[in-house]
């Protein structure tokens, strides 16, 4: 691959944000890669990435607000993202269908953020996309 | 497109190798050629007669014991891991091969990812 030809990536987060540097580290990436012409077909939040979806984080106004800054840039441009159901429904991300299910007061999934399965994933490494992994460490 | 996924964390004091062994079934589901390699801490996911009862948590050898059930291809242990715990082939699950890992290995694989 030559830097002028145009890549396809993935992007995978499993650190949840304020416990590790994934979620901002994938973010400076996205914007890098979309800024250089490259397209990113999917942001997938796996284990304790899924935090990043949560709608109910209250982040002191004098922080970076790393829930804001994703949510804003997916729908800016335009990118799906996904949730895992499995690795969300165990740390309480649920989506008002999940709520419904499991009788819960509340549901809390942010937009653009979808809950589906591991399956997106796969789709990912079984295409041409670049997969690009963005974890917690230790 | 072959896929390994690395554990090399102890099975019991995180969530995330049961994670990553999610995404080894699941590529099997989806008939996507996929193995694991168990690495440094990692390596006593392969141990036999785990009894983890005792702190509430199912035996993550029995999940393995029908990786390659669902179709998970290899199931492989790092020589040098076990040298490290003191631990011999016999101590092992069956049906687990023993390799060298590094970057000879992970060359045989288009995608490799880490716990």
């Amino acid at each position: 691959m030559t830097a002028s030809e145009p890549a396809q990536f993935t992007l995978v987060i499993t650190g949840a944000p304020y416990t590790s540097q994934a979620p901002q580290t994938a973010l400076h990436f996205a914007r890098a890669a979309i800024a250089a012409g490259h397209t990113i077909d999917r942001v997938f939040l796996y284990g304790d990435g899924v935090q990043l979806a949560t709608n109910l984080a209250c982040v002191p106004s004098d922080e970076p607000n790393w829930h804001r800054s994703w949510s804003e840039f997916l729908h800016a441009a335009n990118i799906p993202a996904v949730a895992c159901i499995a690795s969300a429904l165990r740390r309480g991300v649920i989506n008002e269908e999940e709520r419904a299910r499991y009788e819960r007061d509340a549901s809390n999934l942010a937009p653009p953020f979808q809950l589906l399965g591991l399956g997106e994933w796969v789709e990912s490494v079984a295409s041409a996309s670049k997969v690009i992994y963005f974890q917690g460490g230790g | 497109m072959t896929v390994l996924i690395v554990i090399d964390q102890s099975p019991y004091g995180n969530w995330s190798g049961r994670e990553a062994l999610d995404m080894a079934l699941s590529l099997a589901a989806f008939d996507q050629p996929v193995s694991l390699l168990f690495t440094g801490p990692g390596i006593n996911w392969l141990r036999k007669h785990q009894n983890p009862a005792p702190i509430q948590q199912k035996g993550v050898n029995r999940n393995l014991a029908g990786a390659t059930v669902f179709g998970i291809e290899e199931l492989l242990a790092d020589q040098a891991a076990l040298q490290q715990y003191g631990l011999q082939s016999d101590d092992l699950l069956d049906g687990v091969a023993i390799t060298e890992a590094g970057a000879g290995l992970y060359a045989n694989y288009l995608h490799v990812v880490c716990q």
